[in-house]
């Protein structure tokens, strides 16, 4: 009897599902790997989607298949194709479009969208735009060529990014951040002092403390936003950045468990039998604490999926877990990574900032100070993985510390520090 | 196929001489030679490092082109990728600087070049037979050589210390 290669089905087309999709061609070269993605465009590398705003990117160079570890061929990615639900009983992922794909292993990675906040009014408007997906990025980029102010709200990361996008196509564009200081959730504000100069240098007008109450529009679409101190900001665009929310409710929590992500076990499986999950829809967790966590990263989604796809193809893979932080990244020519625990207001953590022209630091240490928990570089971040293995690994401070503290750690110390292996 | 060659280091033998570093940065500038790489604008970086720990060690430090790569799965454009002959390679063009090949590599081998907002790794030097870094050094502390090659080879040290009674 001929041995039917196993049927492998992924929700998602993106860093988590590709990564599954990738590895599990590597593994099990006799199975079918069908991607199942509800967007227009073969899978794309998410992050580089503001460079399609700016121009300095085409789509085309920003695809993700035959780019960097995407080399597998064999893999049949099926767009505009949304997964309605899942029938675990028959063991089926049925479509929008009607159709059944009988699957042996599922994944779910159908990742995160843009959380709006309820309390702002007129989101709707034409003009407004929460960057998430290539589609977004063309409406926005076409949008932008008629606009010369744009309103941004919200201090992260993914907003500072489109902002700058934005300022290179010569428009000038406002951020309102409700947190006192930008990038709240990456650092606190006074380790943040750096990246705030060089935004303000770069021409970025910024607004803390403040929210939006509403957005205002006629009938070209978006013409202002009215502040919770009344003021009000002339723009014909608005781009929210206010986190996101995992794309979880197209599961029936009575089949497989929904904690705001789809929960997973160490092995990425889901309750229900051969249904796994991976990426930022998915449930994880902080290695140190194991404290259970859900994440926006490219890089989490990246690792679990290929964590997935091993454990799909029948090569069990425990699953390591992913800081809550993890960023690196470089705004305004100021470069900053930041990792681990970084907010130490009102902890007992040992803490350690330093300050020099164009560069500061923090690293945070256990109480007892005998562990790296977390690490914030700004402006110098060279040799920044060094930092995170020793989080990671929760080498012991011994023979290191000193130069832990003094950022001149190198791959030799961990090396000739024996309890390193 | 034959089994590809990789850059080991025999700790032991390094004296922190630096000549690999020269080398790495001569052989990664555009005029190939020191007299010309001095005045180079970007100045030409070495790719490995020699370091030193307290009280009396050098420790060479050179990317391992990990099998299972942190910085290729964790980059964010994709532009990081093994080639055939199992290096792991970065691609400038598609490279946007944002780091975070340098946030995972647990090595810390991958230099930034600020001018060019570019980060920039081991090459394992594609043009040459031997790496340059291998061919300077003047101790033999750089060996290429393919893994089994070299693990046959510290075997027969071993065994010949241990017969010269040296232990190991
Ligand atoms: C502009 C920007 C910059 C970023 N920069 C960084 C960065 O520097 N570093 C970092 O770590 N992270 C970054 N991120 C976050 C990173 O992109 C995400 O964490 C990552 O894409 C998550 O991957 P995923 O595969 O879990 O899900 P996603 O990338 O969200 O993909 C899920 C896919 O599933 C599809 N889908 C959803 N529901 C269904 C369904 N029912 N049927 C079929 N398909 C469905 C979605 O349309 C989507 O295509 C950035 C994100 C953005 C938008």
């Amino acid at each position: 009897m001929a041995m039917e290669g196993k049927r492998y089905v992924i929700v998602g087309g993106s860093a988590a599902g590709m990564a599954a999709a990738e590895t599990i061609r590597r593994l099990d070269p006799g199975g079918s790997v069908r991607v199942l993605s509800e967007e227009v465009d073969a899978p794309y590398f998410r992050p580089m989607i503001p460079f399609l705003v700016s121009g300095k990117k085409s789509p085309a160079e920003i695809s993700l298949q035959g780019c960097g570890p995407y080399q597998a061929k064999g893999i049949e990615v099926l767009l505009e194709n949304r997964a309605a639900r899942i029938d675990t009983g028959c063991a089926q992922v049925v479509t929008e479009r009607g159709e059944s794909l009988a699957y042996d292993r599922l994944l779910l990675a159908t990742g995160s969208r843009p959380h709006l906040p309820p309390g702002i009014g007129g989101v709707s408007s034409d003009g407004v735009f929460a960057l998430r997906s290539l589609a977004d990025a063309r409406r926005t980029a076409l949008r932008a060529k008629s606009t010369r102010q744009a309103v941004m709200l919200g201090g992260g990361l993914l907003n500072l990014k489109v902002a700058f996008a934005l300022l290179e196509c010569g428009i000038k564009v406002t951020l309102v951040v409700q947190s006192p200081e930008v990038l709240s959730q990456l650092m606190e504000p006074a380790d943040a002092f750096l990246v705030r100069d060089a935004l303000d240098q770069a021409g970025l007008k910024i607004i803390t403390g403040r929210s939006a109450r509403q957005i205002l529009s006629n009938e070209d679409g978006v013409n202002g936003v009215v502040l919770d101190d009344g003021a009000e900001l002339a723009c014909r665009m608005v781009c929210i950045g206010k986190g996101v929310q995992p794309n979880a409710d197209w599961i029936d929590p009575r089949q497989i468990p929904v904690n705001r992500g789809i929960v997973v076990d160490k092995y990425t499986r889901t309750a229900a039998e051969n249904v796994y999950a991976a990426g930022d829809v998915a449930v994880t967790f902080e290695p140190i604490t194991g404290a259970a966590i859900i994440t926006g990263l490219w890089t989490n989604a990246v690792a679990m999926g290929r964590c997935a796809g091993a454990n799909m193809a029948d090569r069990p893979t425990a699953y390591g877990g992913t800081f809550g932080i993890l960023n690196a990244t470089q705004v305004a020519r100021m470069p900053f990574v930041s990792m681990g625990i970084v907010h130490t207001a009102g902890t007992d953590y040992e803490t350690h900032s330093r300050s020099s022209p164009g560069a500061h630091r923090k690293l945070v240490f256990s109480a007892d100070g005998n562990r790296l928990l977390g690490a914030l570089f700004v402006g110098d971040i060279a040799r920044a993985g060094l930092y995170h293995t020793v989080i990671r690994e929760q080498v012991r401070m011994d023979d290191i510390k000193k130069q832990v503290i003094d950022h001149r750690l190198h791959y030799g110390h961990l090396l000739c520090a024996r309890r390193y292996s | 196929m034959t089994e590809a060659k990789e850059i080991f280091v025999r700790l032991d033998r390094c004296m922190a001489c630096h000549s690999c570093e020269m080398a790495c940065a001569v052989a990664h500038s555009a005029g190939q030679s020191l007299y010309t790489a001095i005045s180079e604008k970007p100045t030409p970086k070495p790719r490995l490092y020699v370091e030193w720990v307290a009280p009396d060690r050098a420790v060479p430090i050179v990317c391992r082109h990990c099998e299972d790569a942190p910085c290729m799965h964790a980059c964010i454009a994709g532009a990081i990728s093994r080639s055939p002959a199992g290096v792991v390679e970065t691609d400038a063009d598609k490279c946007i600087g944002c780091w975070t090949c340098v946030m995972v590599c647990p090595y810390g081998v991958i230099g930034r070049h600020l001018e060019e907002h570019k980060a920039y790794r081991c090459d394992r030097c594609p043009d040459r037979e031997t790496p340059a870094c291998v061919n300077a050094c003047p101790t033999r502390a750089l060996i290429y050589q393919s893994a089994t090659g070299y693990s046959r080879s510290q075997r027969q040290t071993a065994s010949r210390a241990m017969l010269a009674g040296n232990g190991g």
